[in-house]
């Protein structure tokens, strides 16, 4: 029932899409997610695929990775398709049943909402895949400075991202260790009567919350000790550098928004 | 020592533990799409812990944790409703928060409201979301919120219904865990 446990998805890799400022692939990918929509016709699609293809390949991720990440997007995209071919009654007939027909607006419609999806996946996974979490908070971090102004705590908010992906693997080790614990004093967590698995649960999470509790307080005291005191003067360990190719992506998505703009009907 | 510091440390490793927690599921006749695992468990212990403060920000943590670590992303708008506000808004369940003193009886209510409550929020959040997305991909005519409350809710309604069980249990066996000292 925990079997292949995966946090994150980031691969390694030395490709220019890794090496870039996560604030860049932030910004980009924010942005993206909302041009996406500005493709109405066969040309702003094609070039928005042949746009998202192209960094997709720049990356380097290998391509199991890219398609595990599109697994769960399936389902979605085969259903809105059905609706799309028999409810969407645009165009001349294509096929005719008798009792219902499929119309070309809608198979158009049907493939137009599926690559609008497959790019929006495409896109998004590959900042997870080519980013680790906590370069991606980084740079939330650093884009959200601003709003220290308005007295927003944006350094204790990147502090406690800090330390709970820190925490993640630790947690998920002991989590394992205290189910196997139970599992050998009997624990049924993935067979048997649904009630006697519930109860089962009992006996995993009262260790695990005391632990973590435990922890907590064990972490805020070591802060304490060490004299933390907020973000006020503190100096980072890792730096995020702004470099020219950051730039050039960002001058890329312009360009992809005004042509986006040009193509569309 | 300082409470704040505390109060950070604590959602940290809550949020933490929501995301490994995300991971325990609980297998049965639900298996389209969601599943019913045990990720409100952390937001609703802080929620009777620490109040509607500590619920809300280890809800909005988990939910920015599982968008960085694991996103699903199909429509800007449905980015904030699924991850960051669905899993805040569980965090109000810290309106009825029970005190330590009070009776198991009393706790036991106080409890089902706050992670009815809770989870209502959470299923409105992702119910919305649903439509928002279905309304820009589905043609007219799609009964978009029949959809989107089956979908919803036949992974939400078995997860509150284990989640008020086990926090029932904790409350009895383990009331320190759950309500503080």
């Amino acid at each position: 029932m925990m079997d292949n446990v995966i946090i994150g998805q980031y691969i390694p890799g030395s490709s220019t899409i890794h090496r870039m400022d996560p604030r860049a692939k932030l910004i980009a990918v924010f942005v993206y997610v909302i041009i996406v929509f500005l493709a109405n016709n066969w040309l702003s699609y094609a070039f928005l695929g042949i746009f998202t293809i192209g960094t997709v390949l720049f990356s380097r991720v290998p391509l199991p990775f890219i398609l595990k990440g599109l697994k769960p997007i399936l389902w979605i995209i085969l259903f809105t398709m059905i609706l799309h071919l028999f409810m969407t009654k645009e165009g001349p007939v294509l096929l005719d049943f008798g009792w219902t027909a499929i119309h070309e607006g809608g198979v158009v419609q049907g493939v137009f909402i599926a690559l609008r999806l497959l790019f929006l996946i495409l896109l998004t996974s590959l900042l997870t895949l080519t980013t680790t979490p906590i370069d991606i908070t980084d740079g939330i971090e650093s884009l959200l400075a601003p709003l220290k102004r308005v007295k927003f705590p944006v350094h204790e908010f990147a502090l406690m991202m800090s330390i709970s992906l820190r925490f993640i693997p630790t947690l998920l080790q002991e989590t394992e260790k205290i189910m196997k614990a139970q599992s050998a004093r009997g624990a049924e967590f993935s067979s048997g009567p649904i009630k006697e698995r519930v109860k089962a649960f009992v006996p995993l999470l009262v260790p695990l919350f005391i632990s973590a509790f435990k922890r907590a307080e064990d972490l805020a005291l070591a802060m304490e000790a060490r004299g933390y005191r907020g973000g006020e003067g503190r100096t980072k360990l890792r730096l995020l550098k702004w470099k020219g190719i950051d730039t050039f992506a960002l001058i890329m998505v312009g360009v992809l928004i005004i042509v986006l703009f040009l193509l569309r009907s | 020592m300082n409470n704040r510091m505390l109060m950070i440390a604590e959602i940290a490793i809550m949020s933490a533990l929501g995301i490994i927690l995300g991971f325990v599921k609980l297998s049965g006749p639900w298996a389209f799409g969601g599943s019913v695992s045990l990720e409100m468990v952390p937001i609703f212990i802080m929620a009777f812990r620490r109040g509607v403060a500590g619920g809300v920000l280890t809800g909005l943590m988990i939910g920015i944790l599982q968008l960085i670590i694991n996103p699903y992303i199909v429509h800007p708008v449905q980015v904030v409703l699924d991850y960051p506000l669905a899993f805040l808004v569980v965090g109000l369940a810290g309106l009825f928060r029970p005190k330590s003193k009070d009776s198991y009886s009393r706790r036991i209510w106080l409890i089902l409201l706050g992670t009815f409550i809770g989870s209502l929020f959470r299923l409105i959040s992702h119910v919305i979301s649903g439509v928002i997305f279905f309304a820009s991909a589905a043609p007219e005519g799609t009964p978009v919120w029949l959809y989107s409350i089956t979908y919803n809710s036949s992974y939400i309604v078995p997860t509150f219904i284990l989640t008020v069980v086990l926090l029932a249990l904790l409350s009895k066996t383990a009331p320190k865990l759950v309500h503080g000292e």
